[in-house]
């Protein structure tokens, strides 16, 4: 019997070690996931697939931007070793202190982490380095996709795409160094949009040997999610047309469809080819566009701010009429200006005196010096400082003084000062002769280009305004943000409105003031306008919208150094109108002697004179610069 | 002649060789999995370490076929003598270790590695088993039990000079062979107590170790305070440990070269710079001189091992990847993964379904030979059987342990499964031996 004890002994301790193995077994393999995860990024090289991003259309479809496959060279630094580094050096064409620099480099930011080694691999050199990277089971391709552009101008809507900082990358971790995202413009409006979402694929790589395909048979692949196509507002032709336009001169444009809020075309001069700004050369001419003194990277359409000049007659006039304190019939003298004391506001020589309608098609400055005397001294409101304040609200509530809340990031909210700078400026009772210059849209008053356009946009509307924007449609289902719908509501009510826009119908009328440059046919409804420029020549503004009854588009042109409204903002603004109302677009120009002026003329050198004090002949272009 | 051959067949014993098979067949399996590439896929390329495997499973084959052929006397008859010969072999190795660059664990024949140490494991089992049953009887004295230690220290030291520590430990196993022919459990009981605290003293400071067990005896002596005799053991136990602690201690921390102390951490799975940390707490009596854990980088490499066995079985969940589909096993990123880390290969690719059915069966197969030993008739037959499961025995808790991380890092093949042909030869020869002697047992009751 003492020796079956024995056995049992025996067969006892295999039983206990037995449940001992079990019992680790199953602490390894089901309780403790870390193993099992170690086990995925241990054995396998993380490619990221990268989505196609969504390309961008004008509104007829026509293709402004598009993709192209980049290829990087990627290795996990601590995974580099054990290899044929003269062989790899060779097809790269590089030498191996500069390949060992490469993998230090990568290798500073993380050991760990699969980083570029090789960034945008030349034709010649993938398709080489594809035949041998067999042998190199660390190295591994990713196919990145970069901008490519249809068009030579848009660039300030487009905007352009850009590598992050480390403090992006930080911040934002879907990003991986070299990857590239939407910097401005459109780009980075709808960033998230249009890049889709990263796919992966886990590639099972043998330690010291060859690369073995996909681990578990993708059971841990993704699948990117592709970006999802953009419909833009613009309207290339009308774009690119308005683009000539404005070459060689500093100025913006924007054309708005005032129904809908569509952006039609956004001008900016001087401006730049956004091919520029892709692949290689992108840093390096990113660097010489900043430091360009003609500022072609400004946005000016949605970033400066210009005083409006006469045009911001029309939206004084609204507010007065609104107020009660003016009604179309109300006339004002004028004998070559406003004079109060010792003020004087200066006007050019008319008929006097001048109704509502009237005053608007002949820009009269006193009629509005009194008009806004009548809003701010209103003995509704207990002082001038309440009566501003009532007065920025209508402004608000034209998008004047605040965001319009485009879709393109960075917009500046142009100049309204506060009640409390005119008490610093003025002291505590100041009183609207004070401000008198605002009347006429000078002076401490600031409107981009984009806040003139929704202007125009607002009054053909009759009172309300949809928030601009440059997108038409997202994705496939052609989905629209809400906030493109929604109708803001002016503080002026809808009646008001009739009397200014007879008014600015007869702007382009034989005796308005850009009677002149009116095309045959078409029933432009405008306000010619002259900001007053400190650095030198006045500065050229018209707001439009046509047809009268039936608007369609609604327009504001700068430009700088341009003189008075008529010289150069008109006719351009009227040549737009003309050509985005013949649907056709091959109709020729009503005013061929204008379009050839407007084509002709250079305002470019005396600018840039204003701007730097040298001759513009001595600064060479550092990049050609469009349509110069 | 024909007829006792007929007999011997039928009662050998087929559970066991019908494991075996399904052992070594699995063992083949993993080892492909573990070592063929898109390149090197096919079966019978005999350039890579399966296609070897192959060659070896069919000399393994032909070794047995003559094993069942030999008279079941032979083996009781020649174990002195095949004994004699791997000993000579082992010395031969040592003597000629001492020509070439270092210490050398195999004879190299045309491309052949011959590792004596694997035979060395048979013809101890066969010398011991022949000892003990010359006297057929069931008290051993305290001098034949010193001749049986001999019996399995002699190889053990020879194997131990090659520097192959994990095969010299196997011969430990034989403690359980003699614990079975009437050795005093206690001596396993001391020899498992003085291991453990060896160990200890070298992961926890002496001070809290030596504490921990004047406790222990305290809590004792305080239970049975009538009993002088237990208080009596109670002291001596705690005098005799302090010492062993201290001189451990000593030993280790001053004795020892860091990079020798590292060797020894990193097999025990210590990290190097948390044993510095608690050597400079006061807890400590010898203090060791921070600036010596220089060489740290060697550790690295021993936990690589283990760290990478763990994530590769942890890796199989609960059904693991399916055969040749373990992404750690084809990205060979276990080194020594188709020899001693094979069980990785089974544990990510079967998973934890698969793996424990493998423990089972491994464990029931020992179980068998267990009692297959206990059934013999002879004395030479059981002390054989009883040493043929217990080498395997130890050898599979062992590798296993390791994969698993429960042990040291000791490269001690699976039976039957790991790469070699050595391993496979002897492990074969091992159990087939003992399975014709089992078979024979008939003829020994007919003897009787
Ligand atoms: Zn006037």
């Amino acid at each position: 019997m003492e020796r079956n004890h024995k056995l049992y002994i025996f067969q006892i301790t295999l039983g206990v070690i037995g449940l001992i193995f079990i019992v680790r077994l199953f602490f390894l393999q089901i309780v403790d996931t870390s193993n099992y995860f170690k086990a995925l990024s241990y054995g396998s090289n993380e490619v990221t697939i990268y989505p196609d991003r969504g390309t961008i259309v004008d509104r007829f479809g026509k293709l402004l931007v598009y993709n192209d496959a980049v290829y990087d060279l990627m290795a996990v630094p601590e995974k580099v070793k054990n290899f044929d580094k003269v062989r790899l050096c060779k097809v790269l064409q590089i030498d191996t202190f500069d390949f060992n620099q490469r993998i230090l480099k990568a290798g500073r930011y993380n050991k760990k982490v699969a980083s570029i080694i090789y960034k945008s691999l030349p034709i010649n050199i993938y398709s080489q380095l594809q035949e041998i990277l067999y042998d190199y089971p660390p190295f591994f391709i990713e196919t990145k996709i970069d901008r490519r552009y249809n068009i030579k101008g848009a660039a300030h809507v487009l905007g352009y795409m850009g590598e992050l900082t480390e403090k992006q990358l930080k911040a934002e971790k879907y990003y991986k160094p070299g990857d590239i995202k939407g910097m401005s413009g459109l780009e980075k409006g709808y960033e998230t949009y249009l890049r889709g979402w990263k796919g992966r694929k886990l590639v099972l790589v043998d330690k010291f040997s060859k690369q073995q395909g996909s681990l578990a048979g993708g059971k841990f692949d993704s699948v990117p999610t592709t970006g999802q196509n953009i419909i833009s507002s613009l309207d290339l032709d009308l774009q690119e047309f308005g683009e000539k336009l404005l070459a060689n001169k500093i100025g913006s444009i924007v054309a708005i469809e005032p129904q809908t809020g569509e952006v039609l075309a956004m001008v900016n001069s001087p401006n730049y080819d956004p091919n520029l700004l892709v692949g290689q050369t992108r840093s390096k001419n990113f660097g010489a566009l900043l430091m360009d003194p003609r500022k072609p990277l400004f946005n000016r359409a949605i970033k400066a701010g210009y005083p409006p000049g006469s045009t911001f007659k029309t939206i004084q006039a609204l507010i007065g009429l609104q107020e009660g304190v003016l009604h179309p019939e109300t006339r004002y003298y004028c004998s070559r200006g406003f004079h109060l004391g010792s003020l004087t506001v200066g006007c050019h020589a008319h008929g006097s005196p001048l109704n509502l309608e009237n005053s608007i098609a002949q820009s009269c400055n006193a009629y509005y010096c009194n008009v806004y005397r009548s809003i701010l001294d209103n003995p509704k409101y207990e002082s001038v400082q309440d009566a501003y304040i009532q007065w920025s609200k209508y402004l608000n509530s034209f998008g004047i003084g605040v965001k319009t809340g485009i879709d393109i990031p960075e917009e500046s909210t142009g100049i309204l000062k506060k009640p409390a700078y005119f008490e610093k400026e003025f002291g505590k009772n100041w009183r609207s002769a004070n401000v008198i210059s605002m009347s006429i849209g000078q002076g401490q008053i600031g409107l981009t280009p984009l806040q003139m356009c929704n202007l125009s946009a607002t009054i053909a509307n009759k009172g309300y305004w949809i928030t601009p924007h440059v997108v038409k449609a997202i994705g496939d289902n052609k989905w629209l943000p809400e906030e493109f719908k929604v109708k803001h509501k002016t503080m002026v009510e809808s009646r008001y409105f009739d009397s200014v826009i007879v008014g600015m119908a007869r702007v382009c009328k034989p005796g308005g003031t850009a009677g002149r440059q009116g095309i045959e046919g078409i029933e432009i409804c405008a306000k010619t306008g002259t900001a007053q420029n400190p650095h030198g020549e006045d500065h050229s503004i018209f707001i439009a919208f046509a047809p009268k009854d039936t608007p369609k588009i609604a327009i504001a042109v700068v430009v700088e150094n341009g003189g008075f409204g008529n010289t150069y903002a008109a006719p351009i603004a009227n040549l737009l109108i003309e050509r985005y109302l013949a649907l056709d677009r091959v109709v020729p120009t009503k005013r061929p002697d204008m379009l050839e002026k407007m084509l002709k003329a250079n305002l470019v050198g005396a600018a840039i004179y204003n701007l730097l004090k040298v001759d513009s002949t001595l600064l060479k272009p550092i990049i050609p610069l469009k349509a110069q | 002649m024909y007829n006792t051959r007929e007999e011997e067949k039928i009662h050998i014993d087929w559970i066991t060789v019908i494991i075996y098979i399904l052992l070594v067949a699995f063992g083949a399996l993993n080892i492909y999995s573990a070592n063929s590439t898109p390149e090197h896929s096919s079966l019978f390329d005999f350039k890579t370490e399966y296609g070897k495997q192959f060659i070896w499973i069919g000399i393994a084959a032909i070794i047995v076929f003559f094993i069942l052929l030999t008279d079941a006397n032979f083996f009781q008859f020649s174990a002195y003598g095949i004994y004699g010969i791997i000993l000579l072999l082992l010395l031969a190795l040592l003597a000629t270790g001492s020509f070439t660059a270092g210490a050398q664990a195999w004879f190299k024949i045309g491309a052949f590695k011959l590792q004596p140490s694997e035979f060395a494991k048979y013809a101890t089992a066969l010398a011991l088993a022949k000892f003990l049953g010359t006297f057929d009887i069931k008290f051993i004295g305290k001098k034949n039990i010193m001749i049986c230690f001999g019996i399995f220290i002699l190889p053990m030291a020879l194997t131990l000079l090659q520097n192959d520590t994990g095969s010299a430990l196997v011969f430990a196993c034989f403690f359980l062979v003699l614990f079975r022919e009437g050795l005093s459990g206690w001596w396993l009981v001391l020899g498992l107590y003085l291991a453990a605290i060896f160990v200890f003293t070298i992961l926890f400071p002496s001070l809290y170790l030596v504490g921990f067990i004047l406790i222990i005896c305290g809590i004792v002596a305080y239970f049975f305070k009538s009993h002088k005799q237990i208080l009596y053991m109670c002291a001596i136990i705690f005098v005799a440990s302090s010492v062993f602690i201290f001189s451990v201690d000593f030993m280790f921390s001053k004795l020892l070269q860091p990079h020798q102390q590292q060797r020894i951490l990193v097999t025990l799975n210590q990290d190097v710079s948390e044993y510095y940390k608690h050597k400079a707490t006061e807890f400590s009596l010898f203090k060791i001189d921070t600036k010596k854990k220089d060489e740290k980088k060697s550790k690295r490499d021993y936990s690589y091992n283990v760290r990478q066995s763990k994530i590769s079985i942890g890796a199989g969940r609960w059904t693991g990847n399916g055969f040749n589909n373990g992404t750690q096993t084809k990205a060979k990123l276990v080194p020594e993964q188709h020899t001693d880390f094979i069980f990785c290969t089974v544990g990510e690719e079967y998973g934890f379904l698969g793996s424990a059915l493998f423990v089972l069966t491994y464990l029931f197969f020992i179980g068998r030979l267990y009692f297959l030993a206990e059934r013999q008739k002879t004395v030479f037959s059981r002390v054989y059987g009883y040493s043929c499961a217990s080498i395997i025995f130890f050898h599979f808790f062992v590798n296993v342990g390791m994969a698993l991380g429960l042990l040291p890092v000791i490269g001690i093949p699976l039976p039957f499964m790991s790469y070699g042909g050595s391993s496979l030869f002897s492990f074969s020869m091992l159990l087939f031996t003992f399975l014709k002697l089992d078979a024979n047992r008939v003829h020994e009751i007919n003897r009787m």
